[in-house]
């Protein structure tokens, strides 16, 4: 960089030609623009939550092209749900998206029940329901703190750890674990809820009301959050479209599809709940949509609560450990806190599914960034990347 | 725009191979279509322009070839609907959806991955969730003694079959087993 | 000025007095900001080591000193390693006209704020070299920022000081504190409200503090011009920002609040209170407010505190001639 580099004190070697770019800054330098800069962000980087990379092409302070490198955490689970047995593929799907387990869980039980044509007791699918949409909410509001976090406020993160934890604490009764939980099995719930559990929860659902009305004071009426994400990043349900991306940024942007009301699964019919779209298409109406929607969620376990009716938590002839699918194909969607959640399970009727293809909202949503974050500044292509409530582990899977 | 039985119609017409019904309590799907490599393009545009936007692309090796599921989903009225190609086992290759749906850009290179499957004019080709230096065969390719035939997984509901070829595919005539 | 050798004595007193109050001040502050921002988020804050662990600090400070310095490849030597000092010494230098009290000033220069506000351009000086000489992209644009913020912050800045020169007619920072009274009603900030207001903005944008700390912007630039920089040298830039954070807050406290002047009984204790008031402001939003973008940051500057500045400027000039 300069003609001073003679002086070497540490008697390091300098030679320029030894730092060079891996395979995919090399591919991606290639159709660069000259005298643009490319910037490396992540994997380990503070605003990519996990293990995210983002190659982006800097023009000054704006973006002129961005292109995010997946697969730092890949674990091949497509691959190990061909070699285990359905049940023993269970507790992964809890390891695809720890933030909101619960829905993958859901979406795997739910494909094997479909195919093998198992019926759930009633009271096992208010239980999903109750622990699915709680799941969701801590799922929401950890979204909640670290996009604020990413826009450099620090201190909303660990208000919404307080409540997150209550909910962890309220879901480790049931499932015992306090991230990966694997909840479901084939048939039913692995356990049943006692009077601790709707007791906590009771107490929490207007606790978590009053805390949200606190937030709008604090954190939503911020005018510097305002301006920060007022306007931003604008993706219009074309954009959608064309990439697959569902959830809260497909209801933000104006068009109320959701898989809990579409294609109706376990006990939502019975349910009566809104499907709120947002104010706008931008970062700011994904972030009141998913503020919605946790008070959406919390209807929805007050009403799964008062119907929870007696009985069986699990069928009666649950399938055991040595359960086979039967021949056949069979799709399985739910909504996941990102979108929709699909599995797609093809059986020969062997000891373990052919085929499994896991569909991750995630997966979707991350691939519209690269469109989205052209011609931005900097600090704006990281908000609509926080926007997208990307969990890496799901995006990999 | 349609109803199943218009969109029944509506493939037929542009050139399916195979139109199926499916039971959508059991399978999940309402009616998938098995199309020729080539016209792929055609059925993904007509669906895009009904508002239906690309859910995943799944692949599945068999001994006839890699069969490759794309699932849609309609932004107006429930319904997913899948498009199925079988391509050559020696030397896979389908035309990319990229000039419809730029979101397929990424599933086709997860396909990629795993499987080897070449999605032609897809813009960047290039390992999505694997290592770039990845040695041996794609991953989720299976031993040839452990490949199932297309008949065996199930796949195609209650088929219509339009294509003289597909008819030993769906329902392969009992061989003496010295054949096999 | 005398430059017998009593006062080559006295300014050299004066010098380790400072280095000790900057070390003294970055040792409190670590403290201080960490149970602040504890406070502010409902946690502890640090309370291992010692009483309510009070010597964290001291805990912090030896494990920044036993760090490994590490260094990165192809940057240059020079600069690298220039920068971090550039960045300690100056503000030194800056402490001197301060009167912490009626007799507690270390150099009575004639035109002390000048000598403040020409040095305070060393500041940034040391961020560019910081992120150029590092070769890091992430230093790189951050030392772009840094220039570019604190050109833009340190116009109003002048202005606002001047406002209150121009009332009292003297560059010297003695003289300042002098006019003002020892009662709140008595000090230049009833008088001049809106330079105050600036002041308190711009000094904020100056010192790189959240939430205008663009040039360090963690969830951009994950440290920014000293994302290179460990041990040592990490730990000089961390000085000198608690240092230039006292230094702003003393010239507040001199020019606004009365500095050493106060209720019932005059003295440093007053000067020190106020401007630890200051930096407790200072730390309160930083916990609080999410960072500004960059351009919102040079519009507030140039669309909002420069015309302000201005017009506050022209108007206590006006009022100043027809009052005389």
């Amino acid at each position: 960089m300069s003609s001073l580099n003679f002086i070497n004190p540490f008697g390091v070697r300098d030679d320029p030609g030894t730092v060079v770019g891996d395979f995919y800054t090399d591919n991606f330098e290639r159709n660069a623009r000259p005298g643009t800069v490319i910037l490396n962000l992540g994997p380990q980087h503070p605003s990519t939550h996990g293990v995210l990379r983002v190659l982006a092409e800097m023009d000054g302070e704006y973006v002129v092209r961005a292109e995010p490198v997946l697969g730092y955490l890949h674990r091949m689970h497509e691959k190990m749900a061909e070699v285990k047995t359905p049940w023993q593929f269970i507790p992964n799907t809890g390891r695809v998206d720890y933030l909101h387990p619960i829905s993958w869980n859901w979406a795997y039980a739910g494909a094997v029940e479909q195919l093998a044509g198992l019926t759930v007791p009633p009271r096992a699918e208010y239980l999903r329901v109750i622990s699915c949409e709680l799941n969701r909410i801590s799922s929401h509001l950890l979204w909640w703190g670290a996009f604020v976090m990413d826009l450099g406020g620090v201190t909303p993160i660990l208000y919404a750890f307080e409540e997150r934890e209550t909910i962890n604490d309220i879901l480790q009764i049931i499932t015992g674990s306090r991230l990966t939980m694997s909840y479901f099995r084939f048939g039913g719930v692995s356990s049943d809820i006692d009077a601790r559990f709707i007791k906590l929860t009771k107490d929490f659902i207007p606790y978590l009301r009053e805390r949200l009305k606190m937030y709008t004071g604090l954190v939503t009426d911020n005018v510097i959050l305002r301006r920060r994400v007022e306007g931003v990043g604008p993706m219009s349900v074309d954009l959608c479209q064309r990439y697959g991306a569902t959830g809260p940024i497909l209801r933000a942007a104006g068009l109320a599809r959701d898989t809990r009301r579409d294609i109706p699964y376990g006990v939502y019919p019975k349910l009566e709940f809104p499907i709120p779209t947002g104010p706008s298409d931008d970062c700011f109406g994904r972030y009141m949509m998913r503020l919605k929607e946790i008070e959406t969620s919390l209807t929805i376990i007050e009403q799964a609560l008062a119907q929870l009716p007696s009985g069986p938590y699990m069928m009666e002839k649950a399938p055991k450990a040595t359960f086979k699918l039967p021949k056949g194909e069979t799709y399985f969607a739910v909504e996941g806190a990102r979108g929709q959640v699909g599995v797609h399970i093809v059986s020969d009727g062997g000891k373990s599914p052919y085929r499994i293809k896991l569909r991750a909202p995630g997966f979707s949503n991350l691939s519209l960034f690269a469109e989205a974050a052209k011609g931005t500044l900097l600090a704006d292509a990281l908000a609509i990347l926080g926007s997208l409530d990307l969990v890496i582990p799901e995006v990999d899977r | 725009m349609t109803s199943l039985d218009g969109r029944h119609a509506q493939w037929k017409e542009t050139g399916a191979l195979v139109v199926s019904r499916h039971d959508f309590k059991t399978e999940g799907l309402w009616l998938s279509a098995v199309v020729p490599p080539k016209s792929i393009l055609t059925f993904a545009k007509q669906l895009c322009d009904d508002g239906f936007t690309l859910l995943d692309v799944s692949t599945i090796e068999t001994k006839e070839g890699f069969f490759v599921t794309y699932h849609f989903d309609s932004f107006q009225e429930p319904g997913r609907l899948a498009l199925r190609v079988l391509l050559d086992p020696q030397k896979p290759q389908v035309p990319s959806l990229y000039p419809i749906y730029q979101g397929a850009e990424w599933h086709e290179r997860e396909s990629f991955d795993f499987f080897g499957v070449e999605f032609v004019d897809n813009p960047n080709l290039v390992p999505l969730l694997l290592p770039d230096d990845l040695q041996g065969p794609p991953p989720l390719r299976k031993d040839p003694k452990n490949l199932a035939s297309l008949s065996l997984l199930g796949v195609f509901g209650k088929p219509e079959i339009l294509d003289p070829q597909w008819a030993d595919i769906i329902n392969p005539p009992k061989e003496p087993k010295a054949d096999a | 000025m005398d430059l017998s050798l009593l006062s080559f004595v006295q300014i050299i007193v004066a010098v380790l007095l400072i280095i000790g109050l900057m070390v003294g001040n970055a040792v409190v502050m670590v403290y201080v900001e960490r149970k602040v921002a504890g406070f502010i988020q409902r946690r502890p804050g640090p309370y291992e080591v010692g009483p309510i662990g009070t010597v964290q600090p001291i805990c912090d400070s030896m494990k920044l000193l036993g760090k490994q310095l590490f260094v990165p490849a192809n940057i240059d030597w020079i600069l690298f390693f220039l920068a971090p000092v550039l960045a300690f010494f100056p503000v030194l230098l800056l402490f001197l006209p301060i009167p912490f009290g009626p007799y507690l000033t270390g150099l009575g220069v004639g035109d002390g704020i000048l000598l403040i506000l020409a040095f305070a351009g060393f500041g940034v000086l040391s961020n560019i070299l910081a992120g150029w000489s590092s070769n890091n992209k992430y230093g790189l644009l951050g030392a772009a920022r840094a220039v570019s913020q604190s050109v833009a912050y340190e116009i109003p800045m002048i202005m606002a000081l001047l406002a209150v020169v121009f009332m009292s007619g003297s560059l010297n920072l003695s003289e300042i504190v002098a006019q003002q009274g020892s009662w709140p009603w008595q000090w230049n900030i009833v008088v001049q409200p809106l330079a105050f207001f600036i002041y308190l903005v711009s000094l904020v944008g100056e010192t790189n503090r959240a939430p205008f700390d663009l040039p360090e912007a963690e969830s951009e630039l994950t440290a920014g011009f000293h994302t290179e920089y460990s041990g040592m040298g990490f730990a000089l830039f961390f000085l000198s920002e608690y240092a230039n954070m006292l230094l702003v807050s003393f010239v507040c406290a001199t020019f606004f609040l009365g500095g050493y002047k106060g209720p019932f009984l005059d003295g440093f204790w007053w000067t020190f209170a106020k401007a630890y008031a200051v930096m407790f402001f200072i730390v309160w939003i930083r916990w609080t407010f999410p960072r500004v973008r960059f351009d919102q940051l040079l519009n507030i500057n140039w669309k909002w505190l420069l015309p302000l500045s201005i017009i506050n400027l022209w108007l206590t000039a006006i009022i100043m001639k027809i009052i005389s």
